[in-house]
């Protein structure tokens, strides 16, 4: 691919072009340079002449950029509606990442723990009824880290700046380093088993210590892919 | 006047429709459809040859084309075809453009629309 077509892509990237257009768009004017490169050599040029008048026929990159920017459909999600991707989008699938594995903690305590007040700690869990719980818990614990690095994912693949990839990466984290899991068989009649979920550090200066801590631990570790791309991309730059 | 409301898009409707027309016919692939419309046009219109993906892509999305992958001859290209949508609004862009194209060469040759301006 000739260098000015990796250009193209990083500048279409950088102003919100989705990357499966970008991607198809890179693909089609390499095969259409080599069907005018094939054209020039056909009318007689050289392999070098051929290849310089089959880019000039292809267009300027300001063209190709700009015939491609132009188009609101081809844009991104991300650049369309970046507070949809990087606000609502992590809430609602981290909800019902968690809404699955409560639904395995509290099936769980119905099937395996019916005379256990509480579906945490108490005996041992064995086999089976281990595997079925602690499926519940890497769900519930994996979700952030898991949603935090797709951020970072949609973030690199179209070279978002750190605005909006952050906004999303602190909401996911304060959500998840605040969350308390509650569980209480006498809350609800016939005793069949209440879960509920809330959000806050607790009153102790331990629990506010604790709580901001696994904040702090979510947000590193999401972030990290993300921040590792910044800086290869800035040593290649300076390089 | 045969149109009175104003038309931001025609200008750039042009390309849409030529392309449009095009794939009316048959299946295509981008350096066919460009090839064609400076054969068909005498090179009149003739632009930077990569725009035409540009256009392709937005039809796409709008429903009016259709793509598929597709090897002939040993190489490997992308073909696009007009859809339902794509010859209704082929059909749209075609009634437009010959109204207006008779509203200028009326107005270039003295016709009646010279007239009514006068």
């Amino acid at each position: 691919m000739p260098r000015a077509l990796d250009e193209l892509r990083e500048r279409l990237l950088r102003a919100g072009v989705a990357p499966r257009h970008v991607r198809r768009y890179l693909t089609e004017l390499n095969e259409h340079l080599d069907d005018l490169r094939a054209e020039e050599e056909r009318a007689g040029r050289s392999r070098f002449e051929a290849e310089a008048a089959a880019l000039s026929r292809l267009g300027s990159m300001d063209v190709l950029a700009e015939a491609m920017i132009g188009r609101r459909q081809l844009q991104s999600w991300s650049a369309r509606a970046p507070w949809a991707i990087f606000g609502l989008a992590p809430i609602f699938t981290l909800a019902a990442a968690w809404f699955v594995a409560l639904f395995i903690l509290w099936s769980g305590w119905r099937l395996f723990l019916p005379g256990a007040d509480t579906p945490f700690g108490g005996t041992p869990y064995e086999g089976f009824v281990n595997i079925y719980f602690q499926v519940g818990r890497m769900i519930y614990f994996g979700a952030p880290f898991v949603i935090g690095w797709g951020i970072g994912l949609i973030a690199i693949r179209q070279r978002l700046n750190v605005a909006w990839p952050a906004i999303g990466l602190i909401l996911l984290a304060y959500l998840a380093g605040t969350a308390q899991v509650h569980a209480n068989r006498k809350e609800v009649l016939n005793g069949i088993g209440h879960i509920g979920m809330g959000f806050g550090f607790g009153s102790s200066g331990q629990s506010i210590s604790d709580g901001l801590t696994h904040i702090l631990v979510i947000l590193t570790v999401t972030a990290l892919p993300y921040l590792a791309w910044r800086l290869r991309k800035a040593i290649t730059a300076s390089a | 006047m045969a149109t009175r409301g104003t038309n931001p898009n025609f200008m750039n409707g042009v390309p849409e429709l030529l392309i449009l027309r095009l794939l009316d016919e048959k299946e295509m692939y981008g350096y066919e459809i460009v090839q064609a419309i400076r054969n068909r046009t005498e090179a009149v219109i003739a632009v930077g040859e990569g725009v035409v993906y540009p256009v392709l892509h937005g039809l796409e999305s709008d429903g009016a084309i259709r793509s598929r992958r597709k090897t002939v001859g040993g190489r490997s290209r992308i073909y696009y075809t007009v859809t339902r949508d794509g010859a209704r609004r082929l059909a749209e862009l075609t009634e437009i453009w010959t109204k207006l194209a008779g509203a200028v060469g009326g107005m270039l040759t003295g016709g009646r629309y010279a007239e009514s301006i006068g």
